[in-house]
């Protein structure tokens, strides 16, 4: 890899490697087999400050800049996509709207206990039949004294129910709909949040979703999150963040079983030689090599833009577009080359397979990544 | 909506199916899937339809349906469930051989077991035989009057419950394809023993096993044609497999596509409309219909033409293809628009992208039908 990346950069993406191969690598696939949260990864992840890495020195973070966090993510999925949608549910969308919409003091409260990893980060925004705020179960927040009162449900809450701080969109103006959408800062804790269950996924098993129940949940009006009805502009910024995040755990994730298909063609012996020497084969491994080359490039980019403070809602649209098209086509490749061994439940490429559909979907819910880049060009 | 390329008959056998899959098919898929386990109580209720053994000639008390219908069947179990379609289907794939080339004292015999209820198997791959099936390993020596078999099979479908079963082993390894031979082995002879269990990432109710043979020893005329003839029988077996397996995935596809239209109606976009109002989605919806369609057709196509007597391979292969192509791309389309509840257990369509995959690996790789296209084109 060529692409500028300065020393500091090149160290945490050393490092990172190093960390992952040690803690994650060995029970990567026991995450997967029991669906339970690491709590003591995601420990040792704070400890080597990878919960704040791109995340202000002045609140507790690294201040490595997004393109250093990128890096570790594109690290942690090579071994673990479960583990890598941990971390991206709690930095680039919890704690990435708290730095960058919260206020001094809000920061101060939250930012500082995610940066250390005193607090995991949750993202609460989707909810069930319906895009958030638009069906029978949105979440409203009704306006009482200092407080607002909140009530409805999410569904498919990654971090749920292990989180210790969610950023919860809930509709302040509900006859405004989406437009009157707000985001509050919510302890797990608070009196009236439940878990009412766990959600079995296909992959990234081990990132614990859920259905959460807002029942009265009080929340004081100093942690609203923005303005009122700022919640859909907060949702959006922040799922872009995740975007470019994503892609980089779509790169990860299909490097790795890239890897794992060039190991197994160049040992599987058919009609005489190993399955990699058929032009078949190899040009199923020249387009991924080619995809996964030129979407890292621009997931790199689009963290340089979001590390720069430039915008970068049109690139990060991009980088989720094209990730999720060349992470998905790869895996089904990978699978296609490993044959009836790649398909067995005991090796990685299965689950490669089943998280990489994962880290593509995710968060593209609010507004297609189509809209989004054809937005920006026809204004 | 009636389906106007079939006769009267095969859409009446089209409803039956239709039915018997929404009573006793897709209310448990789901829990299939989840335990891993072998359906044997639907096999019951299968034969009370005289579904089991479809390929059987009503000379030897089966239904005898033509390959159409056949088609129209399998179709329907993938759409229900790909693991019970893929048992039902390697059931009729194992007697196949007998049509090509089964003796009637060995059609009475292998025909009798399925007519019984028992279900057949096809024991081809090997650990170091997949693509290449001539490098097969196990062999069939012959001593006074009986066939001694030795060896290992692998990733044999439904062979772990198999009363009687297609194996296939040299009889000349110097000879590498010509020396390959076929076998009728019943499971009680001595000798023969299942070995372990293939776990899997989809088709996880469908059972896949590892043959162990030692020494088993079956009588001369358990012999399907000629010894040198293994191969020839194995691509005619495969000839006729390939569109059964094409309809299967068109169901699978069918399914996945159902799904994502009744998604598309019901979930609600942000401003409250249904998401299928979209024209991003609609077109979306639009091209899977159109896959669907063409793949169904091909498949149509194909069996006509075997039913006319005319050669096939070239069409059987091209609708293989594309058919398993289709429900792979369909399927994965479908959880990418359903999104998180797509790629949740809440839904099915997760285990239709799981199932869809092994339908572009397993009766030849979707590498082995271009080769087989490509050896029609070329020739």
């Amino acid at each position: 890899m060529s692409y500028a990346l300065t020393e500091e950069q090149q160290l945490i993406q050393q490092s990172a490697r190093e960390f992952t191969q040690e803690y994650i690598e060995p029970i990567a696939s026991v995450i997967d087999h029991t669906s339970i949260h690491p709590s003591a990864v995601v420990q040792l992840m704070a400890e080597h400050d990878f919960l704040g890495l791109y995340l202000p020195e002045e609140f507790g973070g690294a201040s490595a800049g997004y393109l250093s966090y990128v890096l570790i993510i594109e690290e942690i999925s090579r071994v673990s996509g479960a583990v890598a949608s941990i971390l991206i549910n709690h930095a680039s969308l919890a704690a990435y709207s708290v730095n960058r919409f919260g206020t001094a003091a809000q920061k101060q409260a939250y930012l500082s206990a995610l940066c250390s990893g005193e607090k995991l980060g949750a993202f609460a925004l989707t909810e069930p039949g319906a895009a958030p705020g638009a069906g029978v179960h949105k979440v409203v927040a009704a306006k009482e004294g200092d407080n607002y009162v909140l009530n409805g449900h999410k569904c498919y809450i990654p971090n749920g129910g292990v989180a210790d701080v969610y950023v919860v969109f809930a509709l302040t103006s509900p006859e405004a709909g989406v437009k009157g959408m707000s985001a509050f800062i919510v302890d797990g804790n608070t009196a009236g949040l439940t878990v009412s269950r766990t959600i079995g996924k296909m992959g990234l098993r081990g990132c614990q979703s859920a259905e959460l129940i807002f029942e009265n949940v009080i929340v004081s009006n100093r942690n609203l999150l923005g303005a009122e009805g700022a919640g859909m502009k907060i949702a959006q910024q922040a799922q872009l963040a995740a975007n470019v995040a994503e892609g980089a755990q779509a790169i990860g994730i299909a490097q790795a079983a890239m890897d794992d298909a060039v190991r197994y063609g160049k040992q599987r012996i058919q009609f005489g030689r190993p399955i990699a020497a058929f032009p078949a084969i190899q040009t199923m491994l020249a387009e991924m090599a080619t995809n996964i080359y030129i979407a890292r490039l621009a997931v790199y980019d689009a963290a340089s833009l979001i590390e720069r403070g430039e915008p970068f809602m049109k690139e990060a649209a991009m980088v989720k577009l094209f990730t999720g098209r060349v992470g998905q086509s790869a895996l089904i490749d990978v699978i296609q080359i490993e044959g009836g061994y790649g398909y067995s439940q005991e090796m990685i490429a299965s689950r490669f397979y089943r998280d990489i559909k994962g880290a593509v979907i995710n968060e593209s819910s609010v507004e297609f990544p189509e809209k989004v880049i054809a937005k920006d060009l026809l204004a | 909506m009636a389906d106007m390329t079939l006769t009267l008959e095969q859409r009446k056998l089209q409803e039956l199916v239709r039915e018997f899959t929404a009573k006793h098919i897709i209310p448990v898929a789901s829990e299939w899937d989840e335990k891993g386990e072998f359906h044997e109580f639907i096999l019951e209720e299968v034969k009370k339809i005289g579904l089991n053994c479809m390929a059987v000639p009503t000379e030897y008390g089966g239904p005898g349906y033509d390959s159409v219908s056949q088609s129209v069947v399998m179709e329907q179990f993938g759409y229900g469930c790909c693991a019970f379609a893929t048992t039902l289907g390697g059931n009729g794939l194992s007697s196949y051989p007998l049509a090509i080339a089964g003796t009637d004292e060995q059609k009475k015999l292998y025909y009798g077991r399925l007519v019984a209820g028992g279900m057949g198997g096809f024991a081809l791959t090997e650990p170091g035989a997949g693509s290449d099936a001539g490098a097969c390993s196990t062999t069939a020596k012959l001593d006074g009057d009986e066939w001694v078999l030795n060896g290992t099979k692998c990733f044999a479908t439904t062979c772990g419950v198999a009363s009687i079963m297609v194996v296939f082993a040299s009889t000349d390894p110097s000879k590498g394809v010509k020396g390959l031979s076929a076998f009728i082995v019943e499971k009680e002879r001595e000798g023969f023993s299942v070995g372990a269990v293939e776990h899997k990432m989809g088709i996880r109710s469908s059972n896949t096993v590892e043959l162990l043979l030692k020494n088993v020893r079956i009588p001369k005329n358990h012999l399907l044609g000629n010894e040198g003839e293994g191969m020839k029988i194995a691509m005619k077996t495969l000839d006729m497999a390939r569109p059964i397996v094409a309809s299967m995935a068109v169901g699978v596809a069918q399914r996945a596509l159902d799904a994502a239209v009744a998604f598309a109606k019901e979930y609600l976009d942000v401003n409250g409309k249904p998401i299928g109002l979209n024209q991003a989605v609609g077109f979306k919806l639009a091209d899977m219909a159109i896959q669907v369609e063409a793949a169904r057709q091909l498949v149509r196509n194909a069996l006509h033409m075997k039913e006319a007597g005319v050669p096939y391979t070239k069409e059987a292969a091209i609708a293989k293809t594309f058919a398993t192509d289709t429900a792979m791309h369909v399927s994965a389309d479908a959880v990418g628009l359903m999104g998180n509840h797509g790629y949740s257990k809440d839904s099915f369509v997760e285990k239709l992208m799981r199932d869809a995959k092994v339908t572009q690996i397993y009766e030849g790789t979707n590498q082995v039908q271009r080769m087989v296209i490509a050896g029609q084109l070329l020739r």
